[in-house]
C-alpha cells in the first residue's frame, strides 16, 4: 500500500477532515484478526460477520497512516458504537476528523471522532479516540 | 435471539458475565500488528522497544480491547454487533508474557417496548491485579 502523506500534529486544528479511506474486508483479513485475537467464536465461523473490532482496528490504522504523532504518544481512551453488522468483502469507508485539541500544562489532548460507512451509505460504526502527546508536540 | 448468557428474562442487575484469560504473546501482537497495518516499533521490534522507558514491547490497546469485544459478543450473540458501545480507558500497557483476565458485570439493565438495554462494568487486569483496561459496554437487545 502507498505511503500516505501524515500531517503533522501542530498543522491540526479542530474540525480538521482527515482524507477519507476506503478499504475492503477480505476473508483472510478477518482470519489474520481472529488468530491474532484467539477469537474461535461460532459467531465468526462458517459466517461471513466481521468482528467489530476488526473494523475499529483498521479505523484505526487509516487514521494512523494519516497523522504524524510524536514517540511517548499514549492512546488513553477509547469509545466505539457498533451500529450494523458488516459482512466478509463488503467496503467501507472510514472518516476522521479532529473534534478537540488542547493544552493542559505540558501535556497535549487530541481527541479524533471516527465515522465508518459501507458501500450502502450506511452507518455501522462510529468512535472517539483520546491520545495524550507528550511535551514539545507543538514544534512538531 | 440466541445468546450465550440465556434467556433476555434471566438477566440481571449485578450478573457477572463469563470471565476468561487471555495469554498476551508476541506472535499475537505481530499477528494483530499484520490485521491492524499497526506496526508501531513500539509493539513489535523488542529491540527499539528496550530502548524506550517502556524497556521493552507492549500489545496494541486495542488488541486487549478486542477481548473486552470477544466477551461481549459472547455473552450477546450478534446484537453486539449491531447495538454495541464501549467506552473504556487504557491504564497501563500488557506486555508479551501477561495474563489478561476479562471480566464484566451487569450494572443496569433498563427494559422498554421491543428492546432491552443492558450495560455492562468491564475491566481487563493483569497477573499483577494491574487494571490494564477499565470501562462500561452497552448493549441493544432486541425483546
Amino acid at each position: 500500500m502507498p505511503e500516505k502523506q501524515k500531517i503533522e500534529y501542530s498543522q491540526l486544528e479542530v474540525g480538521y477532515e482527515f482524507p477519507p479511506s476506503s478499504y475492503k474486508l477480505d476473508s483472510s483479513m478477518v482470519t489474520t484478526y481472529l488468530k491474532a485475537v484467539e477469537d474461535a467464536s461460532a459467531l465468526y465461523q462458517d459466517t461471513v460477520l466481521v468482528p467489530p473490532m476488526a473494523i475499529a482496528a483498521h479505523a484505526m490504522a487509516s487514521l494512523s497512516e494519516s497523522i504524524c504523532l510524536p514517540p511517548g504518544t499514549i492512546h488513553v481512551s477509547q469509545e466505539f458504537e457498533f451500529i450494523d453488522a458488516v459482512s466478509i468483502n463488503d467496503t467501507l469507508i472510514s472518516y476522521a476528523r479532529v473534534g478537540r485539541k488542547q493544552s493542559r500544562g505540558k501535556f497535549h489532548f487530541l481527541i479524533v471522532d471516527l465515522n465508518v460507512i459501507n458501500q450502502h451509505q450506511k452507518a455501522v460504526l462510529t468512535g472517539k479516540t483520546s491520545f495524550i502527546l507528550p511535551e514539545h508536540s507543538e514544534d512538531m | 435471539m440466541e445468546m450465550g448468557l440465556g434467556q433476555l428474562t434471566e438477566l440481571s442487575e449485578g450478573m457477572n458475565l463469563p470471565e476468561f484469560r487471555k495469554m498476551v504473546t508476541q506472535e499475537n501482537i505481530n499477528l494483530y500488528a499484520e490485521a491492524s497495518r499497526d506496526f508501531n516499533p513500539i509493539h513489535i521490534d523488542e529491540d527499539f522497544a528496550k530502548k524506550t522507558p517502556l524497556g521493552g514491547t507492549i500489545a496494541h490497546g486495542m488488541l486487549i480491547l478486542a477481548y473486552v469485544s470477544q466477551m461481549m459478543s459472547a455473552a450477546f450473540g450478534q446484537s453486539w454487533l449491531s447495538g454495541g458501545r464501549l467506552n473504556v480507558r487504557f491504564k497501563t500497557p500488557a506486555r508479551p508474557g501477561d495474563s489478561i483476565t476479562v471480566t464484566g458485570r451487569i450494572s443496569r439493565i433498563k427494559r422498554n417496548e421491543g428492546q432491552t438495554l443492558i450495560r455492562c462494568d468491564v475491566s481487563c487486569q493483569n497477573q499483577n491485579g494491574d487494571s490494564v483496561i477499565t470501562g462500561e459496554a452497552s448493549v441493544r437487545v432486541e425483546k
